[in-house]
């Protein structure tokens, strides 16, 4: 009985498991509907010891703007979220979102947001607070 | 046939735990050990359990413990435990290590036989920062094994007669909580913000009844629990917000029964439930109810 008891203690506790669920299945989340208009783009540069490949483009859909990462791979991170922010550095930002690779990295942007003031998107680690990629932001 | 009996007793105690089991709120803390009345000859123990709970909305929550206890002397012991956890619902299912409990006890003296004092005091580790992903997907608190901080335990315990009144403080000292769930950002809105959250301390008061028959003690407590604050996150804007509604008290229930199996060995088992619970829950611990088992062994 005792021996039981602990063997089953023992095997619970070195199961640290993960299984998807309802709500964190890979899913298309938002799109970039055809008639939307390109409005601001911008290529990334890596911060120091990062590899980054990819462009940042704001488009205007209807009356809401949207974020697409296009052609975009970075180094893997462990808390990696995508900021739009007032400078180069994640002072004074939007997080509009975590970047999960395998989803289709289109975010949408809160319609107070006016790019004059917000022109960089950032991609920064919030865990270890480390800032891994940056896109200024030109008007298309 | 008395090992069948053994195993019979403790199926029925486990069942009539889940079938009575209505909730219960936990904050961490509410397993601080009671005065030990036991008539002990050993120094040493180990204990381990496991807790099958309910949590909000439709999460599960499987939690396992070990204990290890060792009396240095007539007036001092303590005791470390750690513990983990595996949560499911919608999210998923996600396990991990929870934390570390070390925890000192010193017996004040008393001149008079049936009233005991003793002082509690002790650390909380996490063995996590509260940011387990399923999917690199962001998950609530309530799938979390730990809180992501480092806890002072401050407590103190008064036995009379047949009743034991514990009060307990938990204050948060070194946050190391990296959650990053954003409701916004998660396809559902059933639970609360909890980006980079910050909580505040706890404190506990509990009275407990006991009862012995041969075999048996049943001690049924009631478990008031105080959220000193409300707990803050950080919105998407990079803002600190407090959660309106996530201070307050909450009160339980909660009924054990300990079967001794022989001079050196105990089982035990618990279910609690909530009477009372905070507006908010953001930490994710609350439960609607909790049934538990453990064993025990002195040597």
């Amino acid at each position: 009985m005792k021996k039981l008891l602990f063997t089953l203690l023992l095997s619970c506790f070195l199961i640290s498991c993960e299984e998807e669920g309802e709500l964190t299945k890979t899913s298309s989340g938002n799109s970039i509907n055809s008639s939307a208009v390109l409005r601001y783009s911008g290529t990334f540069n890596p911060t120091s010891g990062i590899n980054v490949n990819g462009d940042a483009k704001i488009y205007l859909e209807g009356t809401n703007y949207k974020l697409k990462l296009e052609n975009f791979t970075i180094t893997d991170g462990p808390d990696l979220k995508v900021y739009l922010s007032k400078a180069e550095t994640p002072n004074d930002f939007i997080n509009v979102g975590n970047l999960i690779p395998t989803s289709n990295l289109t975010y949408a942007i809160p319609n107070q947001v006016n790019f004059e003031e917000y022109k960089y998107v950032l991609i920064h680690c919030q865990q270890y607070n480390h800032l891994f990629a940056i896109a200024m932001l030109n008007m298309n | 046939m008395k090992n069948s009996f053994k195993i019979l007793v403790t199926v029925l105690l486990f069942v009539n735990s889940i079938s009575f089991a209505q909730g219960c709120s936990d904050a961490g803390f509410c397993s601080l050990t009671n005065h030990d009345n036991s008539e002990k000859t050993t120094k040493n123990s180990i204990e381990a359990g496991f807790v099958f709970a309910a949590a909000e909305e439709d999460v599960t929550v499987f939690s396992q413990y070990i204990t290890y206890s060792r009396e240095f002397n007539s007036k001092f012991s303590m005791s470390f435990k750690a513990t983990s956890s595996t949560a499911n619902g919608s999210f998923g299912t996600r396990g991990n290590f929870g934390d570390a409990f070390i925890t000192g006890n010193y017996k004040l003296k008393s001149k008079v036989e049936d009233k005991k004092w003793s002082i509690i005091s002790g650390i909380k580790i996490p063995f996590t920062s509260a940011n387990n992903k399923i999917n690199e997907f962001p998950i609530p608190l309530v799938y979390q094994s730990s809180l992501g901080t480092f806890d002072l335990i401050l407590g103190t315990n008064y036995n009379f007669k047949k009743w034991d009144f514990n009060a307990a403080v938990q204050i948060p000292v070194i946050n190391i909580n990296k959650n990053s769930f954003v409701k916004e950002f998660s396809g559902t809105n059933l639970f609360e913000t909890t980006n980079l959250f910050e909580r505040k301390s706890d404190g506990l008061l509990r009275a407990t009844y006991s009862h012995k028959t041969k075999k048996f003690i049943f001690k049924p407590n009631v478990l008031l629990l105080y959220h000193f604050g409300e707990d803050t996150f950080q919105d998407t804007f990079g803002n600190r917000q407090s959660i309106n509604g996530s201070s307050g008290i909450t009160i339980n229930g909660n009924l054990i029964a300990n079967y001794k199996l022989n001079s050196n060995s105990s089982l035990e088992t618990s279910l609690a439930t909530p009477f009372v619970v905070r507006e908010e829950r953001p930490d994710g611990l609350t439960r609607k109810f909790t049934a538990g088992l453990s064993y025990k062994y002195n040597f």
